[in-house]
This record gives structure tokens, C-alpha cells and sequence, in this order.
């Protein structure tokens, strides 16, 4: 019974070519049947009868509500309602996004279709300068994806913004009632709670995202950073790294340069196995690499005395070379002080 | 393993010339950046790039010739720090190599070789050109700049050829330059390992 009276209808949506007061009608004829199938199915859900009241209305408060209630449905009503409301979603979702992407309607209506799919979703669709919004209940990391591409996109989409509605239901990232923005041609974004929604502020929100995300990247491989908060710190921990790093490199440098002549005889010995091995040990004691270098004599300084330091730091070979007697016994000494862990 | 490298190169270069609608090209973006970087710091790391990076050291250390000194005083000093300067700049050069062309540093590496002679062409024929008025100039008129921000500019003159580079862009640059640094210290510490080990006598009792 119903699936007939569905199949008619979907007939007329998938024409496309109705306005929107045809599909409230449609609509209020579906609430129609909804009734009648409650009535006569057993006492499934209370909660119907009070959607189908929120139909009509245009509170926003109760949608919330009204979400997790139509997962329950989805669950509960199973196969029947399935196949009842399964063609007509299809046509209603794009009839839906349509509509969306035009923002002047006149006419005020909320639109609530339950898919029971492979995902429960809700759709609500209010035409009057509100977005639309679709719910999930699902994977935070999917949020996580579709909230960055909502902020990021908001400057470039068209914006539809009301604090006060939306702060009510996306406050950062948790929000509870796990709604999130569907993304479609036209975004249309919520702004957070308690933040700006002018597109300057949004595109800067993003940015220093952006490079948020990247410091931590680096703070990820630079030892020692998760101690200090805060850019200039961590700044001041990269940077002193990287100058680690290149000083290790000229120092290990000057050492193969002495050791330079003994390549061309010790060519059967140098084989990539030997390598991989000495890879191995080098990487498992590389953490005290960070320690052992104030035992260097190329370590000079302790804090920042950045002006001295050229890219070249050619002048870092000349101290420690000095420092030295004879060149190989030294180079020996200090090899055996730094690199035997 | 090196079709792990290719395809980095392609998707970077293909997410910049491509127009897509708008929230699919921003949501890409999220990917790519996070794929960028989880993948430079993977790629410095395998086994695949170390023993390429090691067998294109050993090959180029044994090009590198001896630079005779002049100087008889300072000879062996004079000897090894200009031997230490090419070696370090040969390294640095085969690991600009080893990254293919993907980042902005190995290329400015690879590139400062031929500024290099040009600017000693460059200096044959004519002998003014100082830069140091320039950086000069900039000292005294310079107003505080805010902390993070002198530090972006450190950090740029650090990693080779980022100096007037966004600062997204400087980070990205900066992380993997790092992780190519440590592959770099690793591989001539092996080397050196292996060399002492194979011949401990020789040098010592030579001299």
C-alpha cells in the first residue's frame, strides 16, 4: 500500500519540475501515511507521532532532539520503511540540494526525510537563509575532514551565518548531536560558537591552522619539543637543531676527509650490507646524539647568537682543528669520546 | 621503493595546475599536505633511499681530489679543512640528488653550484659587488620585528634556498630538510665507522 502510493510520487519528483509548494504538499501527504502506518503498526515509536508534529513547525531547538530520535527510527522501523521511503530519498535529495543552492525562497518549510541506507542520515532542509544540514552518526575523523574543509571553504562558498542558531549546535568539535555540514555545489557553513564569521577572520582561522598543524609535524621529529609550548620555542628547538645537524655534518665531513685515502683501499670493504648494518647501530643510539654534542669542541654556543652564523659556517672548522695536536691521533680521540654508544 | 618517491612528485605538481570546484580542491589540500609530510618524513627513512644515498657518497668521495695547500705551516690544516668543505659540500649535494628534485632546498643545493662558478666569473671580470652595504642597510633601519617571525627568517637562511619563502611553505621545506640532514649524518657515520674499522693502522702510524 504504501509503496504504491510512494511509487506515484516519486513518479512526479523525479520530473524535477516541482516548486516547492507541491513538495510540502508531498510532504504532508507523506506525514499523512507515516500516521496511518504508525496507527497501524504495533506501538513502535512514540517519537513519530512527535516528529511529525515538528513538521510543520519551524523549531529550530527541536531538530536536534528530533535527530537522534530519527536514528532510533531508522533502526527500529527496519524493512518497511525501508522500501517505503527508499526511491523517493533519492529524488528528495536532489530536489533538496537544488533547492540549497537557491537561497530566496518564500516559501518556509522544513523537510525531514529518513534514509535508513548503510548510514542513518538525516536531511532537514529550511529554505528561509538557513543552511542545510545533515547528520551522521559516525566517524570523528570524517568530521574532523568536513569541518576543516567548512572553514576552509566558507571564505570561498557562500556564507550563511547565524551565531545565535548555530551556536547552539556546533561548538568546536564535539558537538554531540554529531551534525555536520554536508558538503555540496554551495557551502554553507556554521560559524563555531563564540568566534567571527566575516570572511578575513575565517581565511586567517585557516591559515594559522594550517601552520598550526605543520609546527607539530616538526615537533613530531625534533627531539626535546614536546617540552616547550608555544612557536618561538619550538622555533628556537628547530633551529637550534638544524644547526646541530650541520655541524654534525661538517664535522663528519673533516673526518672522512682524513680518512679519505683509505676509501680507494678499503674498496672491498665498503659493501652496502656493511652499511646497513652500521645504519642499524647508528639508528638505535641515535638519541643520544643530542647528548653527546656539547662534547664536541665544535659546540660554541649554548643559546641563539644567530648573527654570527652564516650558512656557510666555514669558520667552525678553523676552532676545532686548532684545538688539535696531530690531526689523526685527536680525530681518533674525539671519534671514540662521540661516537662509540 | 622508488615509486614511493614518484608519486610524490606528480600529485604536488598536479594539486597546483588543477581548477576543481572549490571544497573538493581545499578538502585535497588537507590530504595532500598531511601526505606530503607524513611522507617526507617516511622517505628519509627507508632502507631504499639510505643505500642509494650511501653508494652515491662512496662514488663521490672517491672523485673528490686533495686540494693542494700552498702554505707550508699550516699545511695539514689548510689540507683537511679544504678537504672537509668539499666533501661536506659533495654530500650535500648527493643528498639534494637523492631527493629528486621535490623540494625547494635540494634544488637550491644542486643550483648554488653553478651560481658558484658563475659568480666566480662573475668576479674575474669585474671586482665591486658587495653585498654585505645591503645587509647593512637592513640592520640599521630594522624595527623589532615580533619574535616568531625573526625566527621564521633564522630558520629560512638555515635551510638552503628558503629565504623568501611562505612560511607554510618554509615549515614543509624545513621538515624535510631535517629529515635529510639526520639520513645524511647517519650515512657518513657508518661511513666513517666502516673506514676506521677496515683500516685502523694505517693512518696513524703513517703520520
Amino acid at each position: 500500500m504504501l509503496e504504491g502510493l510512494v511509487s506515484q510520487e516519486s513518479l512526479s519528483l523525479n520530473s524535477m519540475d516541482m516548486s516547492v509548494l507541491e513538495r510540502l504538499k508531498w510532504v504532508q501527504q507523506q506525514q499523512q501515511q507515516l500516521q496511518q502506518v504508525v496507527s497501524q503498526s504495533s506501538n513502535n515509536s512514540p517519537e513519530l507521532l512527535q516528529i511529525l508534529q515538528f513538521h510543520g513547525s519551524n523549531n529550530d531547538e527541536l531538530l536536534q532532539s528530533s535527530f537522534s530520535q530519527f536514528q532510533m527510527l531508522g533502526s527500529g522501523f527496519g524493512p518497511n520503511y525501508n522500501m517505503g521511503f527508499g526511491p523517493p530519498h533519492e529524488a528528495m535529495d536532489e530536489c533538496i540540494s537544488r533547492t540549497s543552492s537557491c537561497h530566496m525562497e518564500p516559501v518556509d518549510t522544513i523537510e525531514v526525510l529518513l534514509k535508513t541506507g548503510e548510514e542513518n542520515r538525516a536531511i532537514a532542509l529550511k529554505n528561509k537563509r538557513k543552511p542545510e544540514v545533515k547528520t551522521r552518526g559516525e566517524e570523528k575523523t570524517e568530521k574532523k575532514i568536513k569541518i576543516e574543509a567548512e572553514t576552509e571553504s566558507s571564505m570561498k562558498g557562500r556564507l550563511n551565518m547565524r551565531n545565535t542558531e548555530a551556536s547552539s549546535d556546533t561548538s568546536k568539535e564535539t558537538s554531540k548531536g554529531a551534525s555536520e555540514i554536508q558538503k555540496l555545489d554551495y557551502i554553507h557553513v556554521r560559524a563555531r560558537r563564540g568566534q567571527a564569521t566575516d570572511r578575513h577572520s575565517l581565511a586567517e582561522r585557516a591559515r594559522r591552522e594550517k601552520i598550526s598543524k605543520k609546527m607539530k609535524y616538526l615537533q613530531d621529529i625534533v627531539p626535546g619539543c614536546n617540552k616547550v609550548t608555544g612557536k618561538a620555542g619550538m622555533l628556537d628547538e628547530i633551529i637550534n637543531y638544524v644547526q646541530c645537524l650541520q655541524r654534525q655534518v661538517e664535522f663528519l665531513s673533516m673526518k672522512l676527509a682524513v680518512l679519505n685515502p683509505e676509501l680507494e683501499l678499503a674498496v672491498e670493504d665498503v659493501s652496502v650490507k656493511q652499511f646497513q648494518a652500521y645504519f642499524t647501530n647508528v639508528v638505535a643510539s641515535k638519541q643520544t646524539i643530542m647528548v653527546d654534542v656539547p662534547l664536541f669542541p665544535l659546540d660554541q654556543q649554548g643559546s641563539l647568537d644567530l648573527s654570527a652564523i652564516n650558512p656557510n659556517q666555514t669558520t667552525s672548522i678553523e676552532a676545532p682543528s686548532a684545538s688539535w695536536e696531530t690531526q689523526s691521533q685527536s680525530l681518533y680521540n674525539t671519534s671514540s669520546l662521540g661516537f662509540q654508544y | 621503493m622508488v615509486e614511493s618517491l614518484f608519486p610524490s612528485i606528480e600529485n604536488t605538481s598536479e594539486s597546483s595546475r588543477r581548477k576543481k570546484p572549490r571544497i573538493s580542491e581545499t578538502a585535497e589540500a588537507e590530504i595532500e599536505a598531511r601526505r606530503v609530510n607524513e611522507e617526507s618524513l617516511k622517505r628519509w627513512k627507508t632502507n631504499r633511499v639510505q643505500q642509494i644515498y650511501a653508494c652515491k657518497l662512496v662514488e663521490a668521495l672517491r672523485r673528490v681530489r686533495q686540494r693542494s695547500s700552498t702554505t707550508s705551516n699550516n699545511e695539514t690544516d689548510k689540507l683537511v679543512s679544504g678537504a672537509a668543505r668539499e666533501i661536506r659540500d659533495t654530500a650535500d649535494r648527493v643528498l639534494a640528488a637523492s631527493a629528486r628534485g621535490t623540494t625547494r632546498w635540494s634544488r637550491a643545493i644542486l643550483a648554488s653550484r653553478v651560481r658558484a662558478k658563475l659568480k666566480k666569473h662573475r668576479k674575474a671580470k669585474k671586482s665591486t659587488g658587495n653585498c654585505k652595504s645591503r645587509k647593512g642597510l637592513t640592520e640599521t633601519n630594522r624595527i623589532k620585528l615580533p619574535a616568531v617571525e625573526r625566527k621564521l627568517k633564522i630558520l629560512g637562511r638555515l635551510v638552503p634556498g628558503c629565504r623568501k619563502v611562505s612560511v607554510p611553505n618554509l615549515l614543509d621545506e624545513a621538515t624535510d630538510y631535517i629529515a635529510a640532514l639526520e639520513m645524511q649524518v647517519r650515512a657518513m657515520e657508518a661511513l666513517a665507522e666502516l673506514l676506521t674499522a677496515a683500516a685502523p693502522r694505517t693512518t696513524l702510524t703513517g703520520t
